[in-house]
């Protein structure tokens, strides 16, 4: 029985490996895409270049970046929290809560609510609605057990979905065209303010979710086992479920479902990093949003002037990696 | 009436049909203790009650003379360690990380110290498994599996320790190795509370029995005295029969 070598890179290393990827991304992206853009330009300020980078290309990229890395660290939290390598973020039925909350108000025709754009309220009015549901289907005599929310956020997922089907085919003309568009998933330009906010929730949760790795790390083997390592179930469960749900509606609201990233990603920084989830967690937030923000890259250019969205490169591009590495790895 | 462990009076329903009724025992560090029973007689309930992760719905577990339900989390996890049955990985820990989650009750910092290190080193060495630390524990056989889950359980370090049905899945050998580690294990003064099906084991390295039946506690007697009124195996299955190892030692045989 031979031992195998032990791994020489530190495990700190590779956070730092993953953060020098993300900032390289942050600074080389936005410098891609249909029509070159050149540095003295922006930065004298020259418009159309500077205007260009700065209101599409650069805030286009931070939104790749966190919304990648909002599902990826999500696909991480549900897989741990449910034993389940092919947990994403739609598995618990918050993804299909956010995306039918936002076609509905695609369907409607509004435009804004409350001051907010109409498709972000909707979202996050989606998501907390089945939030609650799901919550409340799973809970029995007090206690949040994983299989339950599992099973709940399975069937509200279903039925979210049967509703959107509906929606999108009683609904005509080109409100059918939007709603088409947006549930491709796609990185678009947004306003600073709105990504400043969600910049501001994903660092909050992300502080919270990687505080508790080692928890995460009990969940994976077991709730039983977990708790007599003395972990707090309960509270893990809720404080799981919650932050990947309120990231997972944030970052849907603002960029469609493109959930695909939260499973690929985390199981390439298992097959290729850690599984210890203080690894895990926060290399997958970083390589995730590199990953999106790329895939968002390289569909503003290979049909350029048209795009593809993110979403459908990120499937054609994950999709047939994901079956190699199973192939690999099962 | 100072006692490690003491379980008072201890009952539980599960959707409104009793499961455990009116259970009392009490235990010191140094006793290896078998709990035996038919399938679904409660000795998973009872174990679990004791660890603290359901909640009896009448009676109390003393640990230490303090409620066990005063404990939080962590305290109560750095004195009891629980081996739940079928704990299976998908997701690929290493070896080395899964011993180290004994240590989750001690740790604070993000990563291990050294000293939780020194820790799970000593499991693994004394379960056997440190020559596979760095391999995947799902690609370990059923045993060796178990191995590591015990290391997990030791390096955590705890007085009061239960096993659900730690000799499932292991060869014969593995089965009485795993068995004289426990009993070493309270030798060395932690009270072990395990549950199995297999007697001779049992009758070979614990220091005393408890046979669960309908959720009663209907016998509690020291080992060695097993054979002195043979009457209880009826309770396990009427084809038992008691004899004796040339030793003298009492062994149960099968019609």
């Amino acid at each position: 029985m031979g031992t195998l070598p032990v791994t020489t890179v530190r495990p700190a290393g590779w956070i730092w490996a993953s953060a020098v990827v993300f900032a390289f991304a942050a600074f080389f992206l936005p410098w891609i895409g249909s029509g070159s853009i050149s540095l003295d330009r922006v930065l004298a300020k020259i418009p159309p270049d500077y205007p260009i980078f700065v209101q599409l290309r650069v805030s286009r990229t931070l939104l790749g970046l966190l919304a990648g890395g909002s599902f990826s660290l999500t696909g991480c939290l549900f897989q741990a929290m449910l034993r389940d390598s092919l947990a994403t973020p739609y598995t618990l039925g918050v993804s299909a809560g956010a995306a039918l909350g936002a076609v509905l108000t695609l369907a409607l025709d509004l435009n804004h609510l409350l001051g907010l754009p109409a498709v972000w309220v909707g979202s996050m009015a989606g998501a907390a609605v089945i939030l609650v549901i799901v919550a409340g289907a799973s809970a029995k005599q007090g206690k949040l057990s994983g299989v339950r929310l599992l099973l709940s956020g399975i069937a509200l997922n279903s039925i979210c979905t049967a509703f959107i089907l509906l929606i999108s085919s009683v609904v005509k003309d080109r409100r059918a065209f939007s709603i088409t568009q947006w549930l491709l998933g796609s990185v678009d330009a947004v306003s600073y303010r709105a990504l400043f906010v969600f910049a501001v929730l994903v660092v909050l949760v992300s502080i919270i979710v990687m505080t508790q790795g080692r928890g995460w790390n009990l969940l994976a083997m077991g709730e039983a086992w977990a708790g007599s390592r003395g972990a707090d179930l309960r509270r893990l469960t809720i404080v799981g479920y919650c932050c990947g749900s309120v990231i997972t509606a944030a970052a849907i609201a603002l960029t469609g479902p493109i959930g695909f990233v939260g499973l690929i990603v985390p199981h390439l920084v298992r097959s290729r990093i850690s599984t210890d989830n203080r690894i895990l967690m926060p290399c997958a937030l970083l390589l995730g949003g590199v990953l999106l923000a790329t895939c968002d890259t390289i569909g503003r250019i290979v049909l350029a002037p048209a795009e593809l969205p993110a979403g459908a490169v990120m499937a054609l591009i994950g999709g047939p990696y994901l079956v190699w590495l199973v192939r690999r790895r099962f | 009436m100072n006692h490690r462990l003491a379980v008072r009076d201890v009952s539980y329903q599960y959707d409104g049909h009793s499961v455990l009724n009116g259970v009392n025992f009490s235990a010191d560090g140094g006793e290896f203790i078998v709990l035996m029973g038919l399938n679904g007689a409660g000795k998973s309930t009872l174990l679990d009650i004791v660890a603290g992760l359901r909640v009896s719905a009448g009676g109390e577990v003393l640990l230490n003379n303090r409620n066990l339900s005063s404990y939080s989390a962590k305290e109560r996890s750095r004195q009891i360690s629980h081996l739940p049955q079928g704990t299976r990985a998908d997701l690929p820990f290493t070896v080395r990380q899964v011993v180290l989650m004994g240590r989750y009750p001690y740790a604070d910092s993000w990563f291990e110290s050294d000293e939780d290190h020194a820790y799970a080193q000593d499991a693994m060495l004394r379960m056997d498994c440190l020559q596979f630390r760095d391999r995947l524990y799902a690609t370990l056989s059923g045993g060796e599996q178990q191995r590591v889950l015990l290391a997990a359980c030791i390096a955590q370090c705890p007085s009061l320790m239960l096993f659900d049905e730690p000799s499932t899945f292991l060869d014969v050998h593995q089965q009485l190795q795993c068995f004289s580690t426990l009993s070493e294990l309270a030798r060395e003064g932690a009270l072990c509370i395990a549950v199995t099906h297999d007697l001779n084991l049992a009758l070979a390295y614990c220091s005393r029995l408890l046979i669960l039946n309908q959720g009663r506690l209907v016998e509690d007697f020291a080992a060695h005295k097993a054979a002195e009124n043979p009457a209880w195996l009826s309770l396990l299955s009427p084809r038992l029969h008691m004899a004796q190892t040339p030793e003298g030692k009492p062994w149960v045989h099968y019609r």
